[in-house]
């Protein structure tokens, strides 16, 4: 970028494409990996309104180290309880992946209780994978728990979501693979995640899902995620937000949709990376009814029972953003 | 026996398989299993039963609220009704067992098993050991738990004592849910929770947002010299449906003042007394009413 102020502003003019999503109007789009627990009411309603009808949710480290097995459990409970619901009153279709991730599988006294309390939780409705989990710092005790989590996932006959991380990101991206395969299981059964221009080719080529995560700053950014797709076509590829606490955006998919639509990538291959293809490998789960996703719509905003308003299902009523009034 | 018409009316709203799987595992946890293989087969209930709403014969809508009076599955899924016919075949023998198996699927329910559990309450056996679960379930914000507790469940009226049933009639008005469904509603209304609604309403006018008159039929019978500028307030409201339901509170109201009132509306105290004006009736009407 240029030195001269003047320049740098139009530069930055030109490069700077404002949010419209008018041009993917109707579409629908499936994130499947966003940590609702970690964002807004105002998210869910900006998601449902960009197009996004289902999301799945991976367990994932808070922040901060849980300290007992009862904080991972209500936080597994809320992933099928409280977020489930929260998503719905939006019209969005919430499943979620259970796991104990890499990091706190570092704390292995906590890990081995865990590990007892998993199989409580994965049977349920609408979890639709063990995830997200993998390696984190590459340590033993990370290996150990994503062995065993593997084999847990086999027995339940579900699909594994795997968290790649972001240090040495190319050799943890091949030995989970490695491992995965020395496991017995099927690439396909496999999504690997926070994919990037240098694991991509190998993940494709050995047979498992690739998933790039539209992440500022850390992770793909959206317009090398177009150059993926025109380079590596659509086959298992999928995007998703991961947003979380940090810095981060619920309307990643959407976001990239539109611009993979700027940039001449066709309708269809749109339609597979940023909804078929997740719903295609997650659903191996026999989780995913796509019906569900109208049916969790069936928002009824206008019905007033002695002059209140019914949400059905608890439905939340829309507040008008552009008034100062608050009532 | 409700068990067998639940069986019978499960039989002919899933599938074979389903229903052998049902069975199976049925007479499973009847004959007592460990706790994982319970955990399992209620959480793996919609995949085998499907989600459908059930049918069921106006007969059978009948037999079931003569067998418990106030129960109604009426709008239930397959699998709503599979789990809760599951867990009343649960074997009880052990009473500390039987409370922490079912205590432990609460904890870690999903949204629908959450809905089955309690709508179960009232089948369970060793009823008062739900008590406190009961009022946690009051204290959920998701809409469908709420609703599992509310309507057509006659564990509240039964077993909460006036704290707590108080708690969830007001949380009803709070949440704007269909507050005539709740079963035992007009026989537990009491002097505490009219003193309390009426706050409630005082709260609601003055941020200029209006009250479902349905909670002046929890007044009525407490109208006194505290409230009655209340339902006074009402009447003159202009709001036909107010009038309404101030002349049908007054209509319950021994007080004085109040029989005064009513009298001074010949129309409306003679459809109270032949009865064509009632709290249902008025329901009906303001559903119409908004749905046109």
């Amino acid at each position: 970028m240029s030195h001269d102020p003047l320049k740098r502003e139009k530069e930055v003019a030109e490069s700077f494409i404002s949010v419209d999503l008018e041009n993917i109007k109707g579409m629908q789009f499936f994130d499947p990996h966003v940590h609702m627990t970690s964002r807004t009411t105002d998210d869910y309603q900006s998601m449902a309104d960009a197009g996004i009808v289902g999301l799945i949710e991976p367990a994932f480290w808070l922040g901060q180290p849980r300290s007992g097995i009862d904080t991972f459990r209500d936080y597994y409970s809320s992933l099928i309880g409280w977020e489930r619901f929260r998503a719905s009153q939006f019209g969005i279709k919430h499943y979620c992946t259970i796991g104990l991730n890499s990091r706190e599988a570092n704390n292995e006294k906590l890990a081995e209780e865990v590990m007892e309390l998993l199989p409580l939780f994965i049977y349920k409705e609408g979890v639709v994978g063990i995830g997200e989990i993998g390696f984190d710092d590459q340590t033993p005790a990370e290996e150990k728990y994503y062995r065993l989590q593997l084999e847990l996932a086999k027995e339940a006959n579900l699909p594994v979501q795997i968290h790649t991380p972001h240090r040495d990101k190319k050799r943890g991206t091949q030995r989970s693979m490695d491992i995965a395969i020395e496991h017995g299981l099927d690439p396909y059964m496999v999504i690997v995640d926070h994919n990037n221009e240098e694991t991509v080719q190998e993940v494709l080529e050995r047979g498992f899902w690739a998933a790039f995560t539209i992440y500022p700053f850390t992770k793909m950014g959206n317009e090398r995620m177009v150059e993926i797709v025109k380079q590596y076509g659509t086959e298992r590829i999928m995007v998703n937000s991961a947003a979380d606490w940090g810095i981060s955006d619920p309307l990643a998919v959407p976001k990239t949709a539109s611009l993979m639509k700027l940039r001449g990538i066709n309708t269809e291959h749109i339609r597979m990376v940023t909804y078929q293809n997740a719903i295609t490998a997650f659903g191996q789960s026999g989780q995913i009814e796509e019906a569900d996703f109208t049916l969790v719509k069936e928002i009824d905003q206008s019905k007033k029972f002695a002059g209140n308003t019914i949400l059905r299902g608890g439905q939340q009523p829309r507040i008008d953003k552009s008034s100062i009034i608050i009532s | 026996m409700i068990g067998n018409l639940f069986e019978e009316i499960i039989k002919q709203n899933v599938s074979a398989d389903g229903w052998n799987w049902l069975a199976e595992k049925v007479a499973l946890v009847n004959k007592g299993v460990n706790a994982a293989q319970l955990n399992i087969a209620f959480a793996t209930v919609p995949g085998k039963t499907g989600k459908k709403p059930i049918e069921i014969s106006a007969m059978q809508e009948k037999k079931i609220d003569v067998l418990l009076p106030g129960f109604s599955i009426r709008g239930w899924t397959t699998d709503r009704l599979s789990r809760v016919w599951l867990l009343m075949n649960l074997n009880s023998a052990d009473k500390d067992d039987y409370i922490r198996r079912i205590e432990n699927l609460f904890k870690a329910a999903e949204m629908n098993e959450l809905v089955a559990l309690y709508s179960s309450l009232p089948l369970l056996a060793y009823p008062d050991a739900w008590k406190f679960r009961c009022t946690e379930g009051i204290r959920s914000n998701i809409g469908t738990v709420l609703e599992a507790i509310m309507y057509e469940n006659p564990y509240p009226s039964g077993y909460l004592d006036e704290p707590g049933w108080n708690q969830m009639v007001l949380k009803a008005f709070f949440t704007e849910k269909n507050v005539e469904r709740i079963t035992g509603l007009d026989q537990r209304a009491n002097k505490r929770l009219a003193s309390i609604l009426c706050d409630y309403a005082h709260e609601r006018w003055a941020a200029h947002r209006v009250v479902n008159p349905q909670l002046w039929r929890l007044v009525g019978k407490f109208i006194d010299e505290n409230n009655f500028s209340d339902i006074l307030k009402l009447f003159n409201s202009g709001n036909p449906s107010e009038k309404k339901a101030a002349a049908l509170a007054l209509s319950e109201s021994d007080f004085m003042p109040a029989k005064d009132l009513l009298n001074q509306t010949t129309n409306l105290k003679n459809a109270i007394s032949e009865k064509t004006l009632s709290w249902n009736s008025l329901v009906k009407e303001m559903k119409n009413f908004s749905s046109n």
